[in-house]
């Protein structure tokens, strides 16, 4: 049966179902190459998971390895092993949603402001990594999962469906959507595609 | 649509290879240490459980032993008092009549 994450990237294994529900099985006994399996799986995914709450890449690097650990903590608790990655996902979630209420307390400035003040950086830094940010800050969280799935970690919309729990169709209406927004807000900063390169298939 | 996808490698974590490799060898390092301290705790736990468990089983019988043997000598002396054999026979030695309720009651007339 071919898994729901089993694109060849650079930085990620091939795995199918039964491979990581038999990673997870080893992970629980304590073998130490299962755990580097399982992070060099998912860590990448639930980086991205993260950053499509949080919008800032350190906080989602963050998220993502507390997540990790928190999950290999509890490995026992995870019900269906060959689903780990949807459960670790949900760590993420709540986790990432945990650190944006923190936020949400610590920072005075309302929201419009905070934008527009990470748009001006943007501009006068002229980063495309702060102008994605800042494009992608436009979008609603579902919008920025699929479309950061979608390109940056490769994954195909029935991937991408299975762990967000929505439609296949959807996914696609998502991307379409994500893609024209930030298309229009990035205008002539996008780079081409395949000068940076994403781990494509 | 799939050649209209939007380069997001300036947010790709593992654009710096070390970096990345560090971050994943740091992760699965702390990850064992965790499993390796909670199995020690368990492992400690799992040590002390036995003699902890032979000291309370030992106490349990030391006081049951105690218990049984106080209740036995108590009831020993209330059976030896309460005798009416002996009742008579110390009347008996010592030249003691009763009155015709001690003697009803030593008798089982109070009963």
């Amino acid at each position: 049966m071919r898994g729901w994450l089993s694109s060849a990237k650079s930085h990620s294994i091939l795995l199918t179902h039964e491979a990581t529900a038999d990673l997870v099985y080893r992970a629980r006994r304590g073998e130490a190459d299962a755990f580097t399996g399982l992070v060099r799986a998912y860590l990448r995914p639930a980086y991205t998971i993260a950053l499509s709450v949080v919008a800032r890449p350190a906080d989602a690097e963050d998220i993502a390895q507390e997540a990790f650990l928190k999950a290999f903590q509890s490995l026992h608790t995870c019900r269906e092993p060959e689903r780990f990655a949807a459960w670790l996902f949900q760590i993420v979630r709540n986790r990432a949603r945990n650190l944006l209420d923190s936020r949400r307390l610590r920072d005075v400035a309302p929201a419009g402001a905070r934008i527009l003040e990470f748009i001006t950086a943007a501009s006068a830094s002229a980063g495309m990594r702060e102008a994605l940010l800042a494009a992608l800050a436009d979008l609603d969280t579902e919008k920025r999962e699929v479309v950061l799935l979608h390109d940056l970690e490769d994954w195909t919309h029935k991937e991408i469906a299975e762990v967000l729990d929505i439609s296949e169709v959807h996914s696609r209406q998502h991307l379409f959507k994500a893609r024209q927004t930030l298309r229009a807000k990035l205008g002539g900063e996008l780079p081409q595609e395949g000068s940076e390169g994403n781990h494509g298939r | 649509m799939e050649d209209e996808r939007i380069n997001f490698s300036a947010l790709d974590p593992s654009r710096n290879e070390l970096r990345w490799q560090r971050t994943v060898g740091m992760l699965v390092g702390q990850a064992l240490a965790e499993r390796r301290k909670r199995l020690s705790i368990e492992q400690q736990l799992l040590r002390w459980a036995r003699p902890v468990l032979a000291v309370a089983a030992g106490l349990c019988l030391v006081a049951w032993t105690a218990g049984l043997l106080s209740t036995s000598s108590a009831q020993r002396v209330s059976s030896v008092q309460q005798s009416p054999a002996l009742t008579l026979a110390n009347w008996a030695a010592n030249n003691q009549i009763p009155e015709p309720s001690d003697l009803l009651r030593t008798l089982g007339g109070n009963r």
